[in-house]
């Protein structure tokens, strides 16, 4: 070894991060050698904290340090409609719009033949079992406007149509800044469909 | 240098935050991968391209390893396969399928209009079920399994009731029953489509109505017979028995 033993595991633990090959690890060790003492270990203490005390929401499943998370515990949003995403990043990504006031469901995951994740290997069973509370009146499907998030979509509506619940589907269409150009005949149609009267 | 090929997707691979390796079978080189850079981004021009079973006309610059991916033209997006679960099911087979068969930069332009053409129709609205047997049995050949359907596997015989068998690799006369006690048994008309499938070009087969109890036996037969003959355990073949378990017990999907 060129390095000495606490280095070389260092650069060993940075080289487990994605995207992450032995010259950054280097780079990053090395950075870490030359900060503060109290930084290095607030950020060796974030890493465990984050690792220990996070855990998923019983009820909607996205991460939470408390359970029931601070989104299904808050009295002010309306209970009767649940947003289902595929992902805690999206939980994120609807919170920061600041439009949408609702509960949401995270099905870790979205039914994709291709990697043989089935039905079954999601959480649509609990968000089956979230229904039987009659509160709710509208689910919307937000999955990701690909073959997994139209397929788990699809399942889904399926699957919730004879409970009598409002579904309703994220609208698919042109993206802010896009070019009419190079979009595909799927998204024109349904941006066709999708059409607003101004 | 950038050449073109007209190609279906048959693989995609979230690569990094907003790159994608596809893999396209085209028709003039066979099986290539290529790196979609930026295709994962919504304003990206190639990600409507890079969706799975997308027929096109792509750009690529060829490397050793994995070429990079320019432009690319739509023909057809396969649009009504992409908005059923069933049918996504069943196209997911076929070129999982069709990707094990093949290995890389082996022109194979055969195989590339029968994907073609089961996907479009597919995408038509064909029994896909069906089509899925069809391409099953025109792939035997590229694993290089090839079933004796001509006649008896054991005699050559060309009358009387017929069996499958999986271990002598094909039809079994009711004369040599005894070489297998495992063989299927199988109606006529099984018999006719196994036959017209492995060896009548599918754009001759045109439409065909099948019975269910025919299909289930079709399944068993085919099934049987990779399982036996071609080592693969594929993902998309589980999904799709899981999908008919599904259906079978509720019937809501």
């Amino acid at each position: 070894m060129y390095y000495p033993e606490p280095i070389s595991k260092l650069i060993d633990s940075f080289m487990k991060l994605p995207g992450i090959g032995p010259k950054t690890a280097v780079r990053l060790a090395f950075f870490v050698l030359n900060m503060k003492e109290d930084v290095v270990l607030d950020f060796a203490k974030a890493l465990v904290n984050a690792k220990r005390n996070l855990t998923y929401c019983s009820s909607c499943g996205h991460i939470t340090d408390k359970d029931p998370c601070y989104i299904c515990q808050d009295d002010k949003r309306d209970r009767s409609i649940i947003c289902v995403v595929q992902d805690p990043k999206d939980v994120i990504a609807m919170e920061k719009m600041k439009e949408y006031n609702g509960l949401y469901h995270v099905l870790h995951g979205a039914i994709s033949p291709m990697e043989g994740i089935g039905p079954e290997d999601i959480k649509i069973a609990e968000l089956f079992r979230r229904l039987q509370d009659e509160t709710v009146q509208e689910v919307i499907l937000a999955t990701n406007p690909n073959i997994e998030g139209e397929a788990t979509a699809m399942y889904i509506s399926r699957l919730l149509k004879p409970t009598g619940v409002k579904i309703t589907r994220i609208a698919h269409g042109l993206p802010v800044g896009g070019d009419l150009e190079y979009a595909d005949e799927v998204t024109l149609s349904k941006a066709l469909e999708g059409r607003r009267e101004l | 240098m950038f050449e073109k090929c007209e190609g279906i997707v048959i693989r995609t691979i979230d690569y990094g935050e907003t790159n994608k390796i596809v893999t396209i079978f085209t028709r003039e080189w066979g099986k290539v991968a290529a790196m979609a850079r930026g295709a994962k981004k919504p304003s990206s021009r190639l990600s409507s391209v890079t969706q799975m079973f997308t027929y096109g006309i792509y750009l690529i610059q060829k490397s050793r390893g994995v070429g990079s991916l320019q432009q690319g033209e739509l023909l057809s997006t396969m649009r009504h396969i992409r908005e059923d679960i069933f049918l996504t099911a069943y196209a997911s087979y076929v070129v999982e399928l069709t990707d094990k068969a093949t290995e890389d930069r082996r022109p194979n332009p055969y195989l590339f209009e029968l994907l073609l053409q089961t996907l479009t129709y597919m995408n038509e609205g064909l029994d896909a079920e069906v089509l899925t047997y069809i391409y099953e049995m025109k792939l035997l050949p590229a694993f290089g399994l090839y079933p004796k359907l001509d006649g008896c596997a054991v005699c050559g015989e060309k009358e009387g009731t017929f069996a499958f068998s999986i271990a002598q690799g094909g039809f079994l006369c009711h004369r040599c029953f005894e070489h297998d006690p495992h063989r299927i048994p199988m109606t006529p008309s099984v018999l006719k489509l196994l036959r017209l499938f492995y060896y009548v070009d599918l754009s001759r087969i045109g439409q065909i109505a099948v019975k269910q109890e025919t299909k289930q036996q079709l399944q068993t037969i085919i099934s049987a017979y990779y399982d036996e003959y071609s080592g693969l355990s594929l993902r998309t073949k589980r999904f799709l028995q899981q999908l008919h378990t599904l259906k079978g017990e509720g019937g809501q999907i």
